[in-house]
């Protein structure tokens, strides 16, 4: 007896021992031995990085008007496990949702293959709208509320479904343009993953995109965060806001302006800039074709294309500002000095005029357009020199204005050119521009000979208001001497008087200058058309204290036969442009017309304010 | 007799007994203080999640709303309002605009003035 009950005692005492030793055992191997791999396996399965994503920055013109921005809008999704009659539900959100009923109700009933049955069940994620917007999500989130049971009420079997929670939302922001297809080109816009891809929203994208933060939180077994056991965790860095030179009371002048000459016209495109000449910050900057940048889906490339950047064209005439002023700053000629323009026909290098001119002043060539008379300036200067020049206005090289996608020119270097190059390329033929180039290029001569990097973002700022970088003015090089470009000023003046090209660009109460150009066209085997023109005009006012010069260019405008010239189709873009914008900047008149049609000039300098 | 029970009666430990019963009853506030603090824990973690989601959905409504507002004072709106009529401006003719150089003092007064009526001159 005292034997069995000791035998009993110790097979039990082993038995405890034998089972103690393997619990010891396995809490060695998962405490200790393999700890890491667990800690592990538990990490993936309950911590998850959770993303907080940073706000992209705001777009401003430069009174600090949105252009751009955010808008918050929620993805919808469903749980199918969690309803009960699809087509009940489908029926209920699919007018809010605004997708047809059917549709709705296929997405609801998708099946998919479980993991670990390997049974069919209902889709547990199923997306059912992107871009919803907060009133709609609210009011959708109200409609599963009341198809659940009520927890107080009495249950139903009938309920659609059973969990509020059959509906999701899912936090998501799209960026909004407020001002549609104002300014597109310059804008640009950001694809699906909010990224820009295109004008200010991809080159300014390091700025505005900020720096997501992120936080380590555990969740339940029923996927609810446990708040108490939040991990390591950064705050997301807002993008900055940009701030640019655009003035958007002269941009909606100009789209206004050209939108009227487009529907006149009707070209094959157009554009028009403003610029400041003293800094070089583009005011406005508007292109035909465009698009609103809310509706993009659909839109053709060559809509989205910021043409005033990507698309050269040969200048014309508008060209014959280098060469004049190239000629007067290297003090080969004076502006009274007199040319022989060969009565309208250079024998050797078969080169015309529109009308024959015998001997006329430097200053005259300008006026009236002279293409013999500014050939002979280049030739004067020599083929080396004259490039030199060309290239010193920015001409065969890109003018590193702060937007995606811009081109260089062409402008080929002397030893590539004809033996008549030297009296082509005078004249705006040979040579290929865009047209920033053309309207920075009269941009020094109006500021007297500075060459200006084009500004289009003025600042960027933080959220907290503070500044983060400026972009002040900044010179490039001194192109010509401040002399010649006073002289080529008073020529230009004179083209905007009734004896020069450009009478229809004069703006009442100012004194304008500018330069009108016109250029034929080349067809796909090389030769000239005589039915296609680039026609332009490029100016500035008040002449002698500018303060904004002023590109308008047609491409293939539909004009009358005989009209089609820069002084007849853009000069009264411009005039009508600079008359409004000058009324919106409070511009002081530079000339008094009398009511006998008769005009008194007005010394500037007693125009300022006291 | 009497003498043999009262040799034989077993004391009673109180102090051992008061001790354990200290350290149990220790052990218990400390267990309980250890779960109601983890309820508090849990249920402040609710909270916050509340109020996260609760500021969350304000800055929401503010992002709506100054998207709303941007929209609505856009030039593109303002200048679509103004064609419409919808803002009650009346357009003004260009014969009835004059711009003028104020010359700043009182010797300004009959004096000429450079003056612009683009519109007047049609």
């Amino acid at each position: 007896m005292r034997t069995t009950a000791r035998s009993r005692a110790l097979v039990t005492c082993f038995g405890m021992v034998v089972v103690f030793t393997g619990f010891s055992y396995r809490l060695i191997q998962v405490q200790v031995a393999r700890a890491d791999e667990f800690t592990s396996e538990a990490a993936a399965k309950h911590v998850n990085k959770q993303i907080i994503h940073a706000r992209r920055g705001t777009i401003q013109d430069a009174h600090g008007e949105a252009l751009a921005q955010n808008e918050p809008v929620k993805t919808v999704v469903a749980d199918a496990s969690l309803i009960n009659d699809h087509e009940a539900f489908a029926a209920l959100i699919a007018g809010p949702l605004e997708i047809p009923e059917t549709v709705l109700n296929g997405k609801l009933a998708r099946m998919v293959k479980s993991k670990s049955t390997g049974n069919l069940e209902p889709c547990r994620y199923i997306v059912l709208k992107k871009d919803v917007p907060e009133t709609t999500a609210n009011q959708i989130a109200q409609i599963a509320a009341a198809a659940a049971p009520q927890p107080k009420g009495p249950k139903s079997p009938k309920s659609v479904v059973s969990n509020p929670d059959a509906i999701g939302f899912e936090q998501d922001f799209i960026r909004v343009y407020p001002n549609g297809s104002l300014l597109c080109h310059v804008l640009g816009y950001t694809n699906g993953e909010g990224l820009g891809v295109e004008g200010v929203e991809r080159s300014m994208e390091q700025h505005l995109r900020g720096e997501n933060g992120f936080r380590f939180i555990e969740r339940d077994r029923i996927g609810r965060e446990i708040v108490p056991y939040r991990g390591q965790e950064r705050d997301a860095r807002n993008g900055c806001d940009v701030r640019l030179t655009i003035d958007m009371g002269l941009q909606n002048i100009v789209e206004q302006e050209l939108q009227t000459a487009v529907k006149l016209y009707r070209p094959k495109s157009a554009t028009v800039i403003l610029m400041r000449p003293q800094t070089g910050e583009i005011l406005a900057m508007a292109t035909r074709p465009n698009f609103d940048l809310n509706k993009q889906s659909g839109v053709p490339e060559q809509n989205r294309r910021n043409r005033a950047i990507t698309d050269i064209l040969e200048p014309g005439s508008t060209f014959k500002i280098v060469t004049t002023a190239a000629a007067l700053s290297e003090r080969l000629v004076k502006p009274e000095t007199m040319i022989y323009c060969e009565n309208g026909y250079w024998e050797w290098c078969k080169l015309k005029d529109h009308h024959p001119y015998a001997e006329i002043s430097v200053s005259d060539i300008l006026m009236r357009s002279s293409n013999i008379g500014t050939a002979k300036l280049a030739a004067q200067l020599g083929d080396q020199r004259f490039y030199e020049y060309t290239r010193k206005f920015g001409f065969g090289e890109r003018t590193g204005v702060a937007l995606p996608g811009e081109v260089g020119g062409i402008l080929h270097p002397p030893h590539l050119w004809s033996k008549i190059s030297i009296t082509r390329i005078p004249m705006g033929q040979e040579v290929a521009a865009t047209p920033l180039q053309v309207v920075t290029a009269m941009a020094a001569i109006a500021n007297g000979g500075r060459l200006l990097l084009p500004q289009i973002v003025s600042e960027i700022v933080d959220e907290s208001g503070a500044t983060v970088a400026r972009f002040p003015a900044q010179e490039v090089r001194r192109v010509a001497s401040q002399k010649a470009c006073e002289a080529v000023s008073e020529a230009l003046i004179r083209v905007v008087s009734k004896k020069g090209t450009a009478q229809f660009a004069a703006v009442p109460g100012y004194d304008v200058a500018g330069k009108t150009g016109t250029a034929q066209k080349y067809d796909e085997n090389g030769k000239v058309t005589h039915d296609k023109y680039v026609v332009s005009f490029v100016g500035y006012l008040p002449a002698r204290d500018p303060a904004f010069v002023g590109l308008v260019i047609f491409d293939e405008a539909h004009a009358k036969p005989g009209e089609n010239y820069g002084g007849l189709v853009a000069a009264p873009v411009f005039s009508r442009i600079g008359e409004r914008a000058a009324r919106y900047l409070g511009l002081k008149p530079t000339r008094i017309e009398l009511p006998d049609g008769s005009k008194v000039a007005v010394d500037a300098s007693t125009l300022r304010d006291q | 007799m009497s003498t043999n029970k009262r040799r034989h009666a077993n004391s009673v430990p109180i102090a051992s007994f008061a001790t354990w019963a200290v350290i149990g009853l220790f052990a218990c506030v400390a267990g309980l203080g250890y779960v109601w603090c983890k309820n508090q824990l849990h249920t402040t973690g609710g909270r916050i999640k509340t109020l996260e989601r609760e500021l969350t959905d304000l800055r929401n409504k503010n992002e709506v709303a100054r998207a709303h507002i941007a929209q609505l004072s856009s030039t593109k709106s303002l200048q679509d309002r103004f064609d419409t009529g919808f803002i009650k401006l009346a357009k003004i003719t260009d014969d009835r605009i004059v711009t003028m150089h104020q010359k700043a003092g009182a010797e300004a007064i009959n004096e000429l003035r450079a003056v612009s009526n683009p519109g007047g001159r049609k």
